[in-house]
C-alpha cells in the first residue's frame, strides 16, 4: 500500500484508542466463594453440625 | 502507623469492650448460643495468651493482655465453669479447646483436667467426626491440658487442606481459614515457628503473598489478619515488602476506635460518618483480636531479627521494633 | 458515541482474529488465520488496528508451526506495524508490543520496507519490570504474552526468567481474581520458565483457566500457545 494511503487510514482510525487496548488496566477482581449445601449434611438444618466452621473462626451473618 | 501501633490501637478497642466478652447467664443454658458466649471469650483468651507470651513485659501490649487474661479467667469462675460444662456436655470438644488456651498461659484447673481425661480415653471421643483441622486443634488442646493426645498430629495434619499441599490457586475463604488454623496449631499459636514441617515451610512463603493480596483486595480483613499471623509464624517469613504492603493496606481498614471490621460489607453498612463506634461487636471483635494477634507476632519476629542482627555484630539499635 | 462504537467494532474484530489464530494453531492450517482479514467484514483501518492489538500473536501459527504466512496476512501485519508506531510518550508495554511485531517480521525474513526496517530496531529497556512488584510484573508480562516464545531472547524474557516465583504468584492472583486473560498469559510464560514451584500445579491450572475462561478466544489463544510451547522450536 502506498504510504499516503496508509496515512489516510491512520487519520481515519485515529479515534480508535489503540493504546488503551495495548496496555489495558486490570479489571476489578471478582470474588465469590464456593458454598456447601446443607441438604448434603447428615443432620437436620437446625443442628447444622457438619457445616459449622472450625473454631475459632468468625461467625458469618 | 507502625505494626505495633496498629496492634496497640486494636487492643485498646478490645479493652474498652471487654464486657462484651463476658459470659452471661446463657453460657450454661441448653439453648444458649455457644458461638456468642464461649467462642468470643475463648478467642480473647487464645489471643491474649499468645500475646502475653511473645511480648516483652515492658512493652505496650503485655500488661493489658495479662489483665485481659485475668478478666477472662474470672469469667470462668477461675476455671470452675469448665467442670460444670463437662458435666452438662461431656463429649463437647470446645470447652477443652478453650481451657487449653488458659492452660497455655498458666491458668489451670486440675480437677477439670482429670475429668476431661476420663472422657478422652473413650473410643467415642477418639472417633468424633470432625474436620481434620479441628481434629488437629483438639489434639493440641489435649496436649496443653495434660491429657495424652488421642491420635497422631502428623496424621491429622496430612488430612488437612494445607497438609496436602494443594494447588495455591484453589484457595478460597474456607480453605483459608482451615490453613491458618493448621499453622496456628502446629506452631502453638505462633510461638514455635519450628513446628512448621519443612514441606509447609517452603510452600507457605511462596503462596501467602497472592492469598494476602487478594483477601485484602476483597476487603476480607479478618482472613487477611490471620494470614499475616501465619506469615509471622513461619521459620522463614515472606519478603518484607510483601508484609509492609499488607500492613499498610490493613491499617486503612482500622477505625479510629481501633476496631478492624471483619469484611468490607461491615464498612459499607456503617457508611462514611458512622460515629465513634461504628461496628457491632459481632462484626468486628474477631478481626480486631486477630489484628492484635498478627501485630504482636510480627513485632516479635522483628525483635528476633534485630536480635539476630546484633549478635551478628551489626548495629541494630536497641532492638526496638518499628 | 462514535468512539465507543468504533471501540466495540475493534474489540469484536480482535476477538474474531484471535479465533482465527486459535483455529490455525489447532489445525496447523495457517491460511485460516487470515479469514477475518480477507472476509472484508471489518474496514481496513479497523482490521489493521485489530492486528496491532493482537500483536505478534497474529502470526503465531507461522512462528510456532514453522509455516510461511499467507501473503495477504503478512501484508496486513506489515501495514499494522507501519500504521501504529508507538507515540513518543507511549507506555513500555505499547513500545514492546510494537517491537515484538517488528521482531516477528524480521524473524519471518520479510523485513519491513522503510528506512529503519533493514536494521533490527533498538531493543527498548525493561527497567520498569525490574522495578515492578510481582502483581504489576505479571500483569505486564501477560499483556506482553506474544513475547513468551521458546528461545526468545530480549530484556522482557530475561526479566521474566529472573522471577519465576513472582510470575507464579501472579498466576495465582489472576485466577483468584477471575482475570482469565491475565491467568492465561501468565500461564504461557510459566511454561517457559525454570524455577516455578511444583506446588503451583500449572498443568491443572491451565486446564482450569480453559474451563473457566475458555469462552474468550484471547484466553484460548494463550492456552493453545502454552500447549504448543514445549514442543515448538523457534523459527
Amino acid at each position: 500500500m502506498p504510504s499516503n494511503e496508509v496515512l489516510e487510514e491512520v487519520v481515519r482510525t485515529e479515534n480508535i484508542d489503540i493504546d488503551a487496548a495495548l496496555d489495558p488496566a486490570e479489571p476489578d477482581g471478582v470474588f465469590r466463594d464456593s458454598r456447601e449445601c446443607a441438604a448434603l449434611a447428615l443432620q437436620s438444618g437446625g443442628t447444622n453440625l457438619l457445616l459449622s466452621p472450625p473454631t475459632p473462626r468468625p461467625k458469618k451473618g | 502507623m507502625s505494626v505495633e501501633g496498629v496492634g496497640e490501637a486494636a487492643l485498646g478497642w478490645v479493652w474498652a469492650h471487654r464486657d462484651d466478652f463476658a459470659l452471661g447467664d446463657d453460657a450454661l443454658a441448653a439453648d444458649g448460643q455457644v458461638n456468642r458466649t464461649w467462642k468470643p471469650l475463648g478467642e480473647l483468651t487464645r489471643v491474649c495468651a499468645s500475646v502475653s507470651l511473645c511480648t516483652p513485659p515492658a512493652g505496650p501490649l503485655h500488661a493489658r493482655a495479662r489483665d485481659l487474661l485475668d478478666f477472662a479467667w474470672q469469667q470462668t469462675h477461675r476455671g470452675e465453669l469448665f467442670g460444670l460444662m463437662q458435666s452438662l456436655e461431656p463429649f463437647a470438644t470446645y470447652p477443652l479447646e478453650i481451657y487449653a488456651a488458659f492452660a497455655s498461659a498458666g491458668f489451670r484447673s486440675p480437677g477439670y483436667e482429670a475429668s476431661a481425661a476420663v472422657v478422652a480415653r473413650t473410643r467415642g471421643w477418639r472417633l468424633t467426626e470432625q474436620y481434620p483441622t479441628r481434629r488437629l486443634g483438639v489434639l493440641e488442646a489435649e496436649r496443653h491440658s495434660g491429657i495424652r493426645p488421642h491420635g497422631s498430629a502428623a496424621q491429622a495434619l496430612d488430612r488437612t487442606w494445607l497438609g496436602g499441599l494443594p494447588e495455591p490457586w484453589t484457595f478460597e475463604r474456607a480453605a483459608g481459614y482451615a490453613l491458618t488454623h493448621v499453622v496456628f496449631h502446629v506452631t502453638d499459636w505462633g510461638l514455635a515457628p519450628r513446628g512448621v514441617p519443612p514441606g509447609l515451610a517452603d510452600y507457605l512463603p511462596h503462596w501467602l503473598p497472592p492469598w494476602l493480596d487478594t483477601c485484602l483486595e476483597a476487603r476480607m480483613w479478618d482472613l487477611s489478619c490471620e494470614l499475616l499471623a501465619v506469615a509471622a509464624s513461619l521459620p522463614r517469613p515472606p519478603e518484607p515488602a510483601v508484609l509492609d504492603d499488607a500492613w499498610q493496606r490493613l491499617a486503612t481498614a482500622q477505625d479510629s476506635s481501633g476496631a478492624v471490621p471483619e469484611e468490607g460489607a461491615a464498612q459499607d453498612a456503617a457508611g462514611a460518618d458512622a460515629g465513634p463506634d461504628p461496628y457491632d461487636f459481632a462484626d468486628c471483635y474477631h478481626s480486631t483480636l486477630m489484628t492484635v494477634f498478627a501485630a504482636a507476632l510480627t513485632a516479635a519476629r522483628q525483635r528476633d531479627a534485630d536480635h539476630a542482627g546484633q549478635h551478628a555484630g551489626q548495629h541494630a539499635g536497641q532492638g526496638v521494633p518499628g | 458515541m462514535e468512539q465507543s462504537s468504533t471501540s466495540a467494532l475493534l474489540q469484536g474484530t480482535v476477538l474474531d482474529l484471535a479465533s482465527d489464530v486459535v483455529s490455525a494453531l489447532r489445525s496447523g492450517d495457517h491460511v485460516r488465520a487470515g479469514s477475518t482479514l480477507t472476509a472484508g467484514g471489518a474496514g481496513e483501518g479497523v482490521a489493521r488496528a485489530a492486528v496491532r492489538v493482537l500483536g505478534a500473536d497474529a502470526l503465531l501459527p507461522s512462528v510456532l508451526l514453522r509455516v510461511s504466512p499467507a501473503p495477504g496476512q503478512l501484508a496486513v501485519f506489515k501495514d499494522a506495524v507501519a500504521a501504529h508506531p508507538p507515540r513518543a510518550d507511549a507506555a513500555p508495554a505499547v513500545v514492546w508490543s510494537h517491537w515484538a511485531m517488528a521482531r516477528t517480521l524480521r524473524r519471518l525474513e520479510h523485513p519491513l520496507t522503510g528506512p529503519d526496517a533493514a536494521e533490527p530496531a533498538a531493543e527498548p529497556g525493561a527497567d520498569w519490570l525490574d522495578a515492578a512488584g510481582w502483581q504489576t510484573l505479571t500483569h505486564q508480562l501477560a499483556v506482553l504474552a506474544p513475547l513468551a516464545l521458546p528461545g526468545e531472547e530480549c530484556a522482557v524474557t530475561r526479566a521474566a526468567r529472573r522471577r519465576p516465583v513472582d510470575v507464579a504468584r501472579g498466576f495465582v492472583r489472576a485466577v483468584r481474581r477471575r482475570d482469565w486473560q491475565q491467568a492465561a498469559g501468565a500461564g504461557r510464560w510459566l511454561t517457559l520458565l525454570d524455577g516455578v514451584p511444583d506446588t503451583l500445579g500449572l498443568e491443572a491450572g491451565l486446564d482450569f483457566v480453559r474451563l473457566m475462561g475458555g469462552s474468550d478466544p484471547r484466553v484460548v489463544l494463550q492456552l493453545e500457545a502454552a500447549r504448543l510451547m514445549p514442543a515448538a522450536v523457534l523459527l
